[in-house]
Order: C-alpha cells, then sequence, then structure tokens
C-alpha cells in the first residue's frame, strides 16, 4: 500500500482520485486510527470552510453604485452641451464679424455697377480686413478675444469643479 | 426579472437599461465583498475596492466577449484590483506561490491555551481572516463562489495544479488546529 499523505487525503476528499486509489485509501483510514483521524479532522476542515458565510455590504451598496454612473452619465452629457453651447457662441460670433463686414462693404458700394463691382468688392473686402486686423486693430481684437478666452475658461473650469463635487456626492 | 442569466442581464445593460446592472451587483456583491475583506484584512478597504470594482466593470462591459463566465471576468478584475490596492499601501503581497512559512506561523499563533478555550469554528473563522491573499481569495472563491478549481486558475492565471497546492495547504493548515485541539481536549 502506497504512503497515504496529507495531498492524498486531500484529493479523497475531493473524489479526484481514480475508483481503485479510491478504495485503497479507504480502506486504510478503516484500517488506522492515526489515520482516520487526520481524515476527521480535515473532513471537519471542509465542513467549516463551507458553513463560513458570507459578509453582508450596506444595504444601499447597490443604491450608491447606481447613483455613480447615472451622475457620471449625466456628467458626461452637460459636458457635451457646455462645450457644443461655447463654440455655437464663437461661431455666432465670427459669423456676426463676417456679416457685418460684408454689410459694410455693400452699403458702401453701388449696386448697378457690373465687372468693375468684383474687383472693387474684393480690393475694399482686402482693406478693410488690411485695416481690421492692421497694427491698431489686431491689438484690440486680441485683447477682446483673450479676455472672452479666458472668461469661458473661468466658467468652463467653475462648471467642471462643480460638476465634479456632484459627482463624488 | 431576478431569474435572468448573467449574459440576458449584460445584454440589458448594454440597451441602455442601467438599472438593470443592480440586479448583477446584488447577485455578487456580497461574496465578492467576502473575498475582498479576507484579502485586504479591512471592511472599509473592502467597500472602497469593491465599489472600484463594479464600476470598472460597467465601464468596461463593452469589451466582455462571453469567452469565459461573467463570474471568471468578474472575480479577475476584483482580484487584481486587490492586488492593486494592496501594493498601492505597501502591503506584502506573495508572488506566485504563497510562502510555507506564512501559514506555519499562523499555525504557532493558536496555542493550547486559545486552542483550550475558544469554540472551533471561531478559530478556523479567525485564521481564515488571517490567510495571505491569494489563499483567502482562493479559499473564498471555492467554498462560497463555489467555483471550480479550473475556473480559479483563470480568475489567478496560474495553473490548476498550483491552486489545488494553495488550496490543500490552506485546509491542512485547518486540519492541524482541529488536531492539535482535539488532542489537547484528549489530554485534558
Amino acid at each position: 500500500m502506497k504512503n497515504i499523505n496529507d495531498e492524498l487525503l486531500n484529493k479523497y476528499l475531493d473524489e479526484e482520485l481514480n475508483p481503485e486509489e479510491m478504495d485503497e485509501v479507504k480502506a486504510a483510514i478503516k484500517n488506522s486510527v492515526e489515520l482516520k483521524k487526520k481524515y476527521e479532522a480535515l473532513l471537519t476542515a471542509d465542513n467549516l470552510l463551507k458553513s463560513i458565510g458570507t459578509d453582508i455590504v450596506p444595504s444601499d451598496f447597490s443604491k450608491k453604485i447606481i447613483n455613480k454612473i447615472r451622475n457620471k452619465k449625466l456628467l458626461a452629457q452637460q459636458q457635451k452641451y457646455f462645450l457644443f453651447t461655447v463654440l455655437s457662441f464663437f461661431g455666432l460670433l465670427v459669423l456676426g464679424i463676417t456679416g457685418y463686414v460684408f454689410y459694410e462693404i455693400i452699403s458702401s458700394v453701388q449696386v448697378n455697377e457690373s465687372s468693375e463691382v468684383i474687383t472693387t468688392y474684393s480690393k475694399t473686402v482686402g482693406d478693410y480686413f488690411s485695416s481690421l486686423f492692421g497694427k491698431k486693430n489686431l491689438s484690440i481684437l486680441g485683447s477682446v478675444l483673450s479676455f472672452i478666452m479666458l472668461a469661458s475658461g473661468y466658467f468652463l473650469y467653475e462648471y467642471q469643479k462643480h460638476s465634479k463635487k456632484n459627482f463624488s456626492h | 426579472m431576478k431569474n435572468l442569466t448573467d449574459v440576458e442581464i449584460i445584454e440589458s445593460i448594454k440597451k441602455g437599461n442601467t438599472a438593470d446592472y443592480s440586479i448583477l451587483i446584488d447577485r455578487y456583491k456580497n461574496k465578492s465583498f467576502s473575498m475582498l475583506k479576507r484579502m485586504l484584512k479591512n471592511d472599509f478597504d473592502a467597500e472602497e475596492v469593491l465599489m472600484d470594482c463594479f464600476l470598472k466593470v460597467y465601464n468596461n462591459l463593452s469589451s466582455f466577449k462571453y469567452e469565459s463566465k461573467f463570474g471568471t471576468w468578474f472575480y479577475r478584475i476584483v482580484y487584481n484590483t486587490a492586488l492593486t490596492k494592496l501594493s498601492s499601501v505597501k502591503r506584502k503581497i506573495e508572488n506566485e506561490m504563497s510562502s510555507v512559512d506564512d501559514l506555519l506561523h499562523l499555525k504557532s499563533d493558536y496555542n493550547a491555551d486559545v486552542l483550550v478555550n475558544e469554540d472551533i469554528s471561531e478559530i478556523i473563522k479567525k485564521v481564515v481572516n488571517q490567510l495571505p491573499p491569494k489563499n483567502a481569495a482562493i479559499i473564498t472563491m471555492f467554498y462560497l463562489e463555489e467555483m471550480s478549481t479550473e475556473e480559479i486558475s483563470q480568475v489567478l492565471e496560474i495553473s490548476v495544479a498550483n491552486v489545488k497546492v494553495i488550496l490543500y495547504r490552506s485546509r491542512n493548515l485547518l486540519k492541524d488546529i482541529i488536531e492539535k485541539k482535539n488532542l489537547l481536549q484528549g489530554i485534558i
């Protein structure tokens, strides 16, 4: 008969041995008091482990996670809307400026002039933009845009901070 | 609704029914909490890590390809997140095999006085709570989640033979304590 060690006893307990080995270990346990005590202790350990029980998480655990997921989704949606609003604002601003420029040009030129009109238009547009982005106006335009950017950045930062605070709660 | 399979619930969540995720959470929260509690030895850390795991699982649900059971995939995330937490607090992480010395040290902690006066089920609970992280994870998955050694090996990404070695060592430690207690009671 082979030596019945702890590993073999564990395998016997988990029924992982072949039928002959199972019979061999079974007989050995039956014939040896020491081995029987060992196996009974192992069986007790196994039974105690089976009955060890689960630990319970707080009752609002699932709700907390679902709320976190929902808040995160809401935050992402709000960020998307905010970005869309800011971009739309800048788009409208650029469109407004361009529209105003064209209005100024068209109102300063006679309507019935033909091909010369186009040349005049392009010349006037060129002149207008040259003066608009000239040394004097460029600095004013730059300052205005920087101010708008800074203000938007500040509001975006505050909004993010506020949303993050809400999310963590 | 509660009788739905994991796959059916996942499909429903992927369609946008976020509330259905609570069914999955309810199904796995307590057993995974037990595993984390025994690995991290701290209730607060266990709850925090478990919450992190459930959020991680939700965010990565689209990458779950049904190649393994959801439980196996979920427990792999739980186990790895627990290891990250352990390493972040600079606790000792055992590598491929847990040290035999760790278990011997545990055995010697229980002296004759404790063994004679305390109830064996209480002693076993204490010993299980003191097991090294990998042993604790294997014991929880095997006995609470009733996972096979093959499934556990997939979660821990170690061989089935190694899972069995760790399982047997943990069980033998408890067996030795029970034997010692029986012997002492026989003497008294």
